[in-house]
C-alpha cells in the first residue's frame, strides 16, 4: 500500500512549544481576522448597522475567487479582483435596495438586525444553489515551507496572505486617512447630522461605505480560500467571530477593529498553546475571559462609551 | 394603569376559544397531526421569546435567551432523571435556577448597552453550550436522553394533571400544556408591562440617566427583569426537553438565540403580543414551505425580506391603535 | 402582505406537487420513503450527498418500471424534510413523515436529532436509519432504530489493528471538533485504542467547529510524537485542512479518519499532502464496485452534476428498506413484521462484486439486529482516488 513508512527522519518536535511559533501563528491569525473585523465596524460605523450576513459575504468572496481562480484558471489576483468587484455591486445594491429605506421607515434603528438577518438566509441559500455543498479548496499559490530550525514553521503561501492582509489594511487605512471619499466617510461616521450639514452626500455615502466594507469581506475571502478553502457553513461562524473582535476593539473604530482582531488572533494562538492540556475547555476559558474583560471594559478598548 | 376595554376582553376570549377548541378542531377535521408539533413548539418558543421582548422593553438587546433555555432543559433533564423528582416540579425549578444564573451574570453585563449588550449575551450562548459539554453532570457531549415523560401529579387522591406516558395522544396533552403555559406568560407580561414597574421600564427604554435622575433604582429594575425573561427562557427550554425526551449541549445554541430576537423583531418590538406572532410567522412559515424542497431556504429568506422591507417595525404595526399595544 | 405571500407561495407549492403526483400516479402507486436530515447550514454535505443517493436510485427504479413489493408494483417518492441540523426541527419533520404515512425514513444525520425524533416515530410506527452512533439508540428497549451505517466504535477497532499489525504503530493521538458527535466518536476511538494495548499519547485536544487554520490547534498535538493521528468524527470540510496542518508542521506519521470522505473535497484542499489518509468509504473502489454501483454514480452525476464518494455508505439504508419490504410485503403497513423480518433477513448485495450479502447486524454491539450490514470499506487515499486497504465485516 502506498503509506508513507513509519520512518520518521525529519520527526524532531521541541517537547515545549517555542515563543516564535506562537507569535508568529497570532500576527497570521491576527492580521487575517482584523481584515474580516475592518468591513464590519465600517459597517456599523456608518450605519449603525450590524451586518449579520458579513460572514456570508466573505463565504461569496472565496466562492468567485475559486471559480475564477481554481475552476477557470484566471490568474489569481484578478480572481481576487473580481471577489473584490462582485461584492462591492453587491453590497451597494443591498444598501441602496434594502437598508437605507429600512433605516429610514423604521422606528428603533435595531430592526435592520432582522433585515441582515434575512439576508444572510438568502445568501445562504444563494451560496447553496449556486456554488452547492462541498468544501472547496484552490491549487496552492505558492510550494514549500518555511522552517526555521523547528522553532517556526511557516507555509511560504501563509506568509505571502500575511502580507497581502496587512498591506491591504495599510491601503486601507490610508484610503480612509487621505483619500477625498475617505475622509467623507470618517466626517460620516463621527457625526451623520453634521456631516450633513457640511455638504456630505449622506445617502451617497452610505452607499458607497457599505459596498466598501462588503469589498473587504470579499476580498480577505478571496485571500483565505487559497488556505482554509471555503464552504457554505463558514458564513454565520464568521460573523460571530468578526462580531467578537469588534467588541474586543470598541465597535465603530478602525483601530479598534485591527486590534480587535489581532488580540483575537493571539489570544487564540496562545490559548491554544498554554491551554492544551485542558483540552475540551480551552475554549470555553477564551470566551469566558472574553466576557469578563467585556464586562470590566465595556467600550472595548478604544470604543465610544455605549456604542 | 390601562383600562381593559369590552372590545380588548373579546379579543382574549376569542384568541383563547382558537387555541383551545378551535385549532383541536380544525386538525381533527383535517387531519393534519403533525400541526400539533409545530404548534406546541411556537408556544414554547413563544414563552422564550417573550423574555427576549421584555429585555427589550428596558432597552437591550437579548441575543442569549438560548442560553437560558439550554440551562433550563438541563436543569429540568438532570432532576428528573438523576433526582427522581416529578417534572412538574422541576419545570419551576428551571425556570428559577435560570433566574438565579441571570442575576448572577446580569449584576456585571447588565450595565452594558447597546451592541455591547447583544454581543455579551451571544457569548453567553457560546459559554453554555460549552460548559454543556464540558460538565460531568450534563453527561457532557453525550447528552441526557430517554427521559421519561411527565408524571401524573394528584392532590389528596383528585388526579390534576394525568400520567403523560399512559395517554393515548401526548401532543394533545403537550399541546394543551405548553397553550396554558404560554397564556399564563403572556397575561403576566401584559399585566407587568402595564404596572408601576412596565411605565419605569418604558422610562429606562427612553433615557436611563433621565430615569435614574428621577430616583428610580436602575440597577435593580434591570436585574429583576432580566431574571424573569429569562425564568422564561428557562421554562421553555425545560418543556422542549422533555418533548423531545432528550437534552444535548446543541440543543439550544447561538442560532435559537438570534431567532427568539428575530421573533421579537418580526412582531414589533411596540406591542406585548408581537413576539407571539412573530414566532408563529417564522417557526410555522418555514414548515409550510416544507412542500418547495431545495428553494425552502430561498423563499423563506425573500417574504422575511419583504416583510422587514415593507414594515420595518413588525406585522403588528399594521394595526396601530387596537388593543395589545403598550 | 405576509399571509397572502404565504397562501400563495402554499398554493403554488401544492399545486406542483399534485400536478407531479399525479402524473406519476398515472403508472404505478407511490411508495413514500422519508428523509430527515441536514441539508443545508454547514453539515450540509451529509444529508445532501444522503438525498441525493435515495433521489438517484428512486427515479432510476421509477425510470425501469417501479419496484415489485407482493403483487404490486410501486413507484417510489422520496419526500425530504431539512431538519437544519437542529433536534426540534428533526422532531417536527418526523411528525411531518407520520402526517404522510411514512413508515420507513432515513436519517437523522447527527446524535442529537436522532435521539430527539426517538419518541415520535415509537409512537407513529416509523423505522428510522439514522447516520448516528449512540448505542442507545439502537438497544432495547429502543426498538425502531437501525444503524444506517458503521459506527466508529467498530471501524476504529479494525483500523487499529489492521495499522498496529501492518504498519506496526504504536503510539495514537486524537484530535476531535468540539461537539457532541465527534467528542462520542473520539472517547469511543480511545477505548477501542487502549483496548488494542496501543499508547493514546494526546487525547484531549479539541478544535472548534468554525476552525479556519489548524496549526495552533495541531502543534500541541504533534509534539506528542504519535505514530497514528486520528481525526475523530471529521467533517469532509475540515480533514482536508488538517491534514495540509499537520502535514505542513513535519508530522510524517499516519492519519485516519472512522468517517466518509470525498476524494475530490481531500485533492482540491490538501492535494498530494493527502496521500496515505485512511479512511472508510462504500464499496466504490474499481475491484470492489458492482456494476450496479457503477451504474449508480453515472445516474447520481447524470442527475446532479458531481458525485459525491460520501455517497458511498450512504445507498445502502433505502435499499435495505426496499429489499426487507419485498420479502416481507405486509411491513409496508405493519412496522412490526419489519422488525421480525430483520431477524431473518437476508439478499445479495447488488453494489459489491463478490458474494456479498445484505442482513441486519448488530448483535455484539446492540443485543439485538438495529444495524445494517454494510461491507466495512477501509480506503486510503492516493493521488486524487481512493484505494481499498482492506475489507472487513461487522456482526
Amino acid at each position: 500500500m502506498a503509506n508513507p513508512g513509519l520512518s520518521r527522519p525529519g520527526f524532531i518536535f521541541r517537547k515545549k512549544e517555542p515563543m516564535e511559533q506562537i507569535l508568529a501563528n497570532g500576527v497570521y491569525l491576527g492580521s487575517q481576522y482584523a481584515m474580516i473585523a475592518l468591513g464590519l465596524t465600517l459597517i456599523f460605523a456608518l450605519m449603525n448597522v450590524l451586518n449579520f450576513a458579513h460572514g456570508q459575504m466573505y463565504v461569496i468572496g472565496g466562492f468567485v475567487t475559486y471559480t475564477f481562480y481554481g475552476q477557470w484558471g484566471v490568474p489569481f489576483i484578478l480572481a481576487l479582483v473580481m471577489s473584490c468587484v462582485t461584492l462591492a455591486i453587491l453590497g451597494a445594491l443591498i444598501e441602496k435596495l434594502l437598508f437605507a429605506p429600512v433605516i429610514k421607515g423604521s422606528a428603533r434603528e435595531e430592526s435592520t438586525m432582522l433585515l441582515a438577518a434575512g439576508i444572510a438566509f438568502l445568501l445562504d441559500a444563494l451560496i447553496l444553489l449556486i456554488f452547492g455543498e462541498k468544501q472547496r479548496g484552490v491549487p496552492k499559490i505558492i510550494d514549500g515551507v518555511f522552517n526555521w530550525d523547528f522553532r517556526l514553521i511557516m507555509p511560504y503561501d501563509r506568509i505571502l496572505i500575511c502580507v497581502l492582509a496587512i498591506l491591504s489594511i495599510v491601503g486601507f487605512i490610508g484610503f480612509m486617512q487621505y483619500s477625498k471619499t475617505g475622509r467623507a466617510l470618517r466626517a460620516l461616521a463621527q457625526d451623520r447630522t453634521a456631516a450633513q450639514l457640511m455638504g456630505v452626500n449622506v445617502d451617497r455615502y452610505s452607499m458607497i461605505g457599505f459596498a466598501l466594507g462588503a469589498m473587504l469581506a470579499g476580498l480577505v475571502g478571496g485571500l483565505l480560500v487559497t488556505i482554509t478553502g471555503v464552504n457554505l457553513g463558514m458564513g454565520g461562524p464568521t460573523s460571530i467571530k468578526a462580531f467578537m473582535m469588534v467588541m474586543i476593539g470598541g465597535a465603530g473604530v478602525i483601530s479598534g477593529a485591527i486590534a480587535g482582531g489581532i488580540i483575537l488572533g493571539f489570544m487564540e494562538a496562545i490559548g491554544l498553546a498554554v491551554l492544551s492540556q485542558y483540552g475540551d475547555i480551552t475554549y470555553l476559558l477564551i470566551f469566558v475571559s472574553l466576557m469578563i474583560f467585556l464586562a470590566i471594559r465595556p467600550q472595548g478598548l478604544m470604543g465610544k462609551p455605549w456604542g | 394603569m390601562n383600562k381593559t376595554s369590552s372590545k380588548q376582553l373579546l379579543g382574549v376570549a376569542i384568541f383563547l376559544i382558537a387555541i383551545f377548541i378551535g385549532v383541536p378542531l380544525a386538525i381533527s377535521l383535517t387531519g393534519r397531526w403533525d400541526f400539533y408539533f409545530t404548534l406546541t413548539s411556537v408556544a414554547l418558543l413563544a414563552i422564550a421569546s417573550a423574555g427576549v421582548w421584555l429585555t427589550f422593553y428596558i432597552g437591550r438587546i437579548n441575543i442569549g435567551q438560548g442560553a437560558f433555555a439550554l440551562i433550563g432543559a438541563y436543569v429540568s433533564a438532570i432532576l428528573v432523571v438523576k433526582g427522581g423528582i416529578s417534572f412538574w416540579i422541576s419545570l419551576p425549578a428551571a425556570g428559577i435556577f435560570a433566574a438565579i444564573v441571570a442575576v448572577i451574570i446580569g449584576l456585571p453585563i447588565l450595565r452594558l448597552r447597546g451592541v455591547y449588550f447583544a454581543m455579551i449575551t451571544l457569548v453567553l450562548t457560546q459559554v453554555v453550550t460549552l460548559t454543556a459539554l464540558a460538565l460531568p453532570i450534563t453527561n457532557g457531549a453525550k447528552g441526557i436522553s430517554s427521559i421519561p415523560l411527565p408524571s401524573g401529579v394528584s392532590l389528596f387522591g383528585i388526579p390534576i394533571i394525568p400520567e403523560f406516558a399512559a395517554m393515548e395522544n401526548t401532543k394533545l396533552a403537550f399541546y394543551y400544556t405548553a397553550c396554558i403555559l404560554m397564556v399564563v406568560t403572556y397575561a403576566a407580561l401584559y399585566r407587568l408591562v402595564n404596572s408601576r414597574l412596565g411605565h419605569l421600564c418604558r422610562s429606562m427604554q427612553q433615557n436611563e440617566e433621565l430615569a435614574s435622575s428621577i430616583g428610580v433604582n436602575i440597577a435593580h429594575i434591570r436585574i429583576v427583569i432580566f431574571a424573569i425573561s429569562s425564568f422564561f427562557g428557562g421554562i421553555g427550554g425545560a418543556m422542549f426537553g422533555s418533548i423531545a425526551q432528550s437534552v444535548y449541549p446543541s440543543s439550544f445554541q447561538v442560532a435559537d438565540s438570534v431567532n427568539f430576537m428575530l421573533n421579537c423583531f418580526l412582531g414589533g418590538l411596540g406591542y406585548v403580543f408581537g413576539p407571539m406572532l412573530g414566532t408563529l410567522v417564522l417557526y410555522f412559515g418555514w414548515d409550510l414551505l416544507f412542500e418547495l424542497g431545495k428553494y425552502q431556504l430561498l423563499i423563506y429568506s425573500i417574504i422575511l425580506i419583504a416583510v422587514i422591507r415593507f414594515l420595518p417595525n413588525g406585522l403588528l404595526s399594521l394595526r396601530i391603535g387596537k388593543g395589545g399595544q403598550s | 402582505m405576509l399571509r397572502r405571500t404565504l397562501i400563495k407561495a402554499t398554493l403554488t407549492a401544492a399545486a406542483v406537487s399534485a400536478l407531479l403526483t399525479t402524473t406519476a400516479l398515472a403508472e404505478n402507486p407511490i411508495l413514500k420513503i422519508g428523509f430527515v436530515g441536514v441539508t443545508s447550514g454547514p453539515a450540509a454535505s451529509w444529508g445532501i450527498s444522503n438525498q441525493r443517493s435515495m433521489e438517484t436510485r428512486a427515479a432510476w427504479i421509477n425510470e425501469t418500471g417501479g419496484y415489485k413489493i407482493g403483487d404490486t408494483t410501486y413507484d417510489i417518492e422520496i419526500v425530504s424534510f431539512d431538519d437544519q441540523k437542529d433536534p426540534k426541527r428533526a422532531i417536527a419533520g418526523m411528525e411531518k413523515m407520520a402526517q404522510e404515512g411514512i413508515h420507513y425514513v432515513v436519517g437523522p444525520n447527527v446524535d442529537d436529532g436522532a435521539a430527539a425524533v426517538r419518541p415520535v416515530a415509537e409512537a407513529n410506527g416509523i423505522m428510522y436509519f439514522p447516520y448516528a452512533f449512540p448505542k442507545s439508540l439502537y438497544q432495547a428497549p429502543a426498538s425502531n432504530a437501525v444503524l444506517g451505517m458503521v459506527a466508529n466504535y467498530q471501524s476504529g477497532p479494525a483500523i487499529y489493528q489492521y495499522l498496529k499489525d501492518k504498519e506496526g504503530v504504536k503510539t495514537v493521538a486524537f484530535i476531535a471538533a468540539n461537539e457532541s458527535d465527534p467528542l462520542s466518536q473520539r472517547d469511543g476511538g480511545v477505548a477501542a485504542a487502549k483496548a488494542l494495548g496501543l499508547e493514546v499519547v494526546s487525547d484531549n485536544v479539541t478544535y472548534q467547529v468554525d476552525t479556519t487554520d489548524f496549526t495552533p490547534v495541531l502543534t500541541p498535538v504533534m509534539r506528542a510524537r504519535p505514530d497514528l493521528l486520528v481525526l475523530s468524527g471529521v467533517s469532509p470540510a475540515n480533514a482536508p485542512q488538517l491534514i495540509r496542518s499537520a502535514r505542513e508542521l513535519g508530522f510524517q506519521g499516519l492519519i485516519s479518519t472512522e468517517t466518509a470522505q470525498d476524494a475530490g473535497v481531500l485533492s482540491e484542499g490538501a492535494g498530494d499532502l493527502a496521500n496515505g489518509f485512511i479512511s472508510v468509504g462504500g464499496a466504490s473502489t474499481p475491484e470492489l464496485a458492482s456494476p450496479m454501483m457503477n451504474e449508480f454514480v453515472k445516474r447520481y452525476t447524470d442527475m446532479f452534476g458531481e458525485y459525491n464518494d460520501e455517497s458511498n455508505t450512504k445507498v445502502y439504508a433505502l435499499e435495505y428498506i426496499l429489499e426487507t419490504l419485498k420479502a416481507n410485503p405486509s411491513g409496508l403497513t405493519d412496522v412490526s413484521a419489519f422488525q421480525s423480518t430483520m431477524d431473518t433477513f437476508e439478499a445479495p448485495n447488488p453494489y459489491m462484486n463478490g458474494d456479498a450479502k445484505m442482513r441486519y447486524v448488530g448483535m455484539t454491539s446492540f443485543g439485538q439486529r438495529r444495524q445494517v450490514a454494510v461491507p466495512l470499506v477501509v480506503n486510503v487515499y492516493n493521488d486524487g482516488a481512493f484505494e481499498t486497504l482492506f475489507i472487513a465485516e461487522v456482526d
